[in-house]
């Protein structure tokens, strides 16, 4: 008894170093088994904390590219219900950019108008008269004149001046243009600004007769040149008739944040040009 | 400051540094020849290397086998990193009598280090125990010995980056105005 308890004694390290490496070899060998090894791996408590902590700050540094690959996903999706949305039952309309083979059976063909680009905002303003907005991206972007630009949430503006990288878009927020809109039961008229208010649309040539509530949306028209139809513009605040000619106004909440607009879509109707060219053929002549 | 506080700070330090900047980091050689593996430096078995001359074996296996398993269950290998670790722990006072004129005990309240040792033989001393501890970790890892090239090659590119590593981190956290006895 006195030699082995002299024996462990002496030989302690080496005992304890072989059983700790035993531990370690079972542990080795259970995490290759299907069951794997809880307890030793990142899903414990402290690891975790530590793992938890570090993909919170990590995260932050990884948020603008996050926010452009949502963007450009959303520009995607965008483009593909505006596909599942422009299907044309008439079989003569083939002059549209089609997407997809005629169907012979159905006479369905479906064709995709509008082309849809992201863009950053790099100068905002909501102060002036006429505000301008300006984007990061420009005519080698294949960015051109009189595109509309719309946020995530509304209406935003068209492409006034372009640069090679840079574009300036002329905002809804102007006095300088007006866009065609539709109420939700289908009665068109026009959207302008009366400098009040940047979150304030006014919109115009309403008959009388149309009852309005609050919260009732405002959409863009499919009259409009270079808007795509049923893009918000505004939420309705208050109405007031106007005596002298039948028609009201509407006060109009803005879909679109202006003060802190940063992202936007540009969109290029294809089908612009040509509808423009028609239109001014056939006002020449009159 | 106390030499036990001094050593818990160290050991978080250097598992914090080894599993959350380190480990991120996976090393190519720079033009990236074909088969050329790729490695991560090691630096976490310095907290062994550091800990004073007078620390019992047996003290230094159960700080090993703790670190080991720290860092184990940071990086999912259970067991592989607290093997190589212990088997460094063990042998480190070997080493350590070996390569010092005197004996251990006559080290009283000191810890190996460039300015103790001397450069060389701190060198060879921790380049030998990291050389020893990639060995051992990457022959558990890949448990593969069709390729022993492939094997060496990774543990030699490994350590070297290792040891530029600890090297750097001597640097960076001994003080430099202390006089030498």
């Amino acid at each position: 008894m006195r030699n082995f308890i002299f024996f462990i004694r002496r030989f302690f390290n080496l005992i304890l170093f072989l059983a700790l490496e035993i531990v370690c070899v079972i542990l080795i060998e259970h995490t290759n088994t299907l069951q794997g090894n809880d307890i030793v791996s990142s899903a414990n408590t402290v690891s975790g904390i530590v793992y938890k902590k570090q993909s919170d700050v990590v995260y932050y540094f990884g948020l603008r590219k996050m926010n452009d690959s949502l963007l450009n996903e959303n520009a995607l999706l965008r483009q593909k219900i505006d596909r599942i949305s422009s299907v044309d039952t008439l079989k003569d309309s083939l002059v549209h950019k089609k997407i997809a083979g005629t169907d012979t059976a159905t006479h369905i063909v479906k064709y995709a108008d509008y082309l849809y680009r992201t863009a950053r905002v790099v100068n905002n303003s909501t102060n002036a008269s006429d505000n301008y907005i300006t984007i990061n991206r420009g005519t080698k972007d294949g960015i051109s004149k009189n595109m509309a630009v719309i946020s995530g949430t509304g209406v935003v503006g068209r492409v006034e001046h372009v640069s090679a990288h840079f574009a300036s878009i002329l905002s809804v927020l102007s006095t300088k243009q007006r866009i065609s809109a539709k109420l939700k039961n289908g009665t068109n008229g026009f959207v302008i600004w009366d400098e009040k208010s940047p979150d304030l649309l006014t919109m115009i040539d309403v008959p009388q007769d149309v009852q309005l509530r609050k919260g009732d949306s405002v959409l863009t028209n499919n009259y409009s040149l270079y808007f795509p139809p049923d893009i918000l513009i505004g939420t309705v605040v208050k109405t007031q008739a106007l005596k002298k000619n039948g028609l009201q106004l509407i006060y109009l909440q803005s879909a679109t944040n202006f003060h802190n607009l940063q992202y936007v879509y540009v969109i290029e109707n294809k089908m612009a040009g040509e509808k423009k060219q028609l239109e001014d053929s056939s006002a020449s002549k009159k | 400051m106390n030499v036990y506080l001094k050593n818990i700070l160290r050991f978080c330090i250097i598992i914090l540094l080894q599993v959350l900047i380190l480990n991120k980091i996976t090393l190519r050689w720079w033009s990236e020849p074909v088969g050329f593996p790729i490695f991560i430096p090691y630096v976490y078995p310095l907290f062994i290397l550091l800990l004073p001359f007078e620390t019992p074996v047996w003290a230094l296996l159960i700080m090993g086998f703790l670190l080991g398993v720290s860092i184990d269950s940071f990086m999912n290998t259970a067991g592989m990193h607290a093997f190589a670790t212990i088997l460094l722990a063990y042998l480190r006072t070997n080493v350590l009598s070996a390569l010092l004129p005197r004996n251990l005990s006559e080290y009283a309240g000191q810890q190996p280090s460039i300015k103790s040792m001397g450069w060389m033989p701190f060198l060879v001393y921790s380049s030998f125990l990291i050389v020893l501890h990639h060995l051992v970790f990457f022959t558990i890892e890949l448990w593969n010995f069709s390729n022993i090239g492939f094997l060496m090659l990774k543990v030699l590119a490994s350590s070297v980056t290792s040891m530029l590593f600890i090297i750097v981190y001597l640097l960076l956290f001994t003080k430099q105005s202390t006089s030498r006895i």
